[in-house]
């Protein structure tokens, strides 16, 4: 292995047909670890095949071809790659660095990629925030109100949603079977809309709360969008219907 | 011109509704048909043309982009179901080559899981600040290129000392090719491709411990149905 002596602007080599190198510029021994004397050495894993293929299938006419190299500064670099047989069977190989502008732009787009996933986890875990506070609005939205030893109410407030109704359920049902109410009111003056399988569970709410203490399950407070919903439901078995909390607290108070 | 050979130069065009419709056409039925039989070769093919000097890195850019959003695209509006677990996917430290591992999270979250997906190059510092937080079941690691083999060690000694001992697996082009198992530790999973991957996911659904291709290859009769 012998240093070229011309002076070129470029890193040079020249290689035989077994891929011994025979002679390199001072930029090549500048540019890549040419202990090996060897192309092999220089050429990453995933390029070798290539220029195996690509240099047996050439001859005098230049061709340009695209390697990843090994350098003495990085393990990984993308070279554009001129390669020429000449008579005495050895191969001129002409290393250009890929402009690095490429490079930068291709930083740039996988840095957009990197922020365009982590906005998506941001907005996940938004929503995982936002359905915790809907959850938690959801239990506060029927608080468990004992008025007296046997008398409790609970107002809902909003919309009546299956899901409210679910997260509200538990706890109102454990309230009731830990007391010995002979009256449960449900306050339903700070309703809202009312959702058709939000009623359904309702409903099954106040059927449980009738097999577990036996009284009837008294509603006050309910607006006629409501009426027309209970209507379609028959309920006289389980629920009585009364008309405010004035009069319902009245008659308990004076009893 | 093969379906594959069809993806693939939609894909070299930079043209997402081209590939769409391209993906559209073609007859397979499940997402991991599409993403084993049509988008991994089609994008091998491309990386094969870049071999054979017809087409540069640049091209091979721009389809790995063009093919970024098609799955993105595939992957959206997949309806969550009750989670059958946290995983979590990343590629080690300077690994570029992260559309195999977004299939794997793709095909997670097919199955119920709640995923977390961070692309390419992930340093490990930062990998385990958020395991020891998130506490996923699952880490999936993606290795393609053979420099970055060394960290792999690094990366799966890491995860395996966290305290919930989360299930590590290792996919990606080089688990394919070669036999990873010097570069990892005793307990890691290696999973050669996306129907492996598959049934690796539906034995942990039925429970018990896996260890991935230790063993001959089994031949694949995965996506049957």
């Amino acid at each position: 292995m012998e240093r070229l002596n011309l002076s070129l602007p470029l890193p040079c080599l020249k290689v035989n047909r077994d891929g011994r190198i025979v002679s390199y510029s001072a930029l090549a021994e500048d540019h890549f670890d040419l202990s090996k004397a060897h192309i092999r050495s220089l050429v990453d894993e995933g390029s070798i095949s290539k220029l195996g293929r690509i240099s047996s299938e050439s001859g005098p006419v230049p061709v340009k071809m695209e390697l990843n190299m090994k350098t003495k500064k990085n393990p990984l670099v993308l070279f554009d790659v001129y390669l020429q047989w000449d008579t005495e069977n050895r191969a001129t190989m002409m290393f250009v660095q890929k402009d690095r502008s490429n490079e930068e732009l291709i930083e740039k787009l996988a840095s957009i990629q990197i922020r365009l996933a982590s906005t998506d986890f941001e907005l996940l875990e938004k929503k995982d925030e936002l359905e915790q506070v809907l959850r938690r609005m959801d239990e506060l939205s029927g608080p468990f109100i004992p008025l007296s030893d046997t008398l409790c109410m609970i107002p809902l407030f909003g919309d009546i949603t299956a899901d409210k109704i679910n997260a509200i359920s538990d706890s109102c049902l454990q309230s009731v079977f830990r007391g010995n109410y002979e009256a449960i009111l449900f306050d339903l003056t700070a309703v809202g809309e009312v959702h058709a399988d939000g009623i359904d569970k309702f409903i099954m709410l106040v059927k449980t709360l009738n097999f577990m203490t036996g009284n009837v399950i008294k509603l006050i407070g309910i607006k006629p969008n409501l009426a027309k919903e209970l209507n379609h439901h028959h309920l006289d078995h389980w629920v009585q219907f009364n008309h405010s909390l004035k009069e319902e607290l009245s008659t308990y108070l004076h009893h | 011109m093969t379906h594959i050979e069809m993806l693939a130069s939609c894909l070299l065009e930079g043209d997402p509704d081209k590939a769409w419709a391209c993906i559209e056409k073609y007859s397979g039925s499940s997402k991991p048909d599409v993403y084993h039989n049509l988008m991994t070769p089609a994008m091998r093919h491309i990386g094969h043309l870049w071999e054979s000097n017809e087409i540069t890195v640049a091209d091979e850019h721009l389809a790995t982009a063009t093919c970024d959003f098609i799955l993105s695209k595939l992957s959206f509006g997949s309806e969550k179901k009750p989670s059958a677990g946290r995983a979590m996917f990343l590629c080690l430290d300077g690994e570029q080559h992260y559309l195999g591992l977004k299939m794997v999270d793709s095909l997670f979250r097919e199955h119920g899981w709640d995923t977390r997906y961070f692309g390419p190059s992930l340093p490990l510092e930062y990998a385990v600040q958020t395991a020891e937080a998130w506490k996923p079941d699952v880490i999936g690691l993606s290795v393609s290129m053979v420099y970055h083999l060394p960290q792999l060690r690094e990366y799966a000694e890491a995860f395996s000392r966290l305290p919930e001992k989360p299930a590590v697996l290792l996919g990606g082009r080089l688990a394919d090719l070669y036999d990873l198992r010097p570069y990892c530790t005793g307990d890691t999973v290696i999973l050669r491709d996306l129907p492996e991957t598959e049934t690796w996911i539906r034995h942990h659904v039925m429970g018990g411990q896996q260890s991935g291709t230790t063993e001959p290859i089994p031949s694949s009769p995965v996506f049957e149905s």
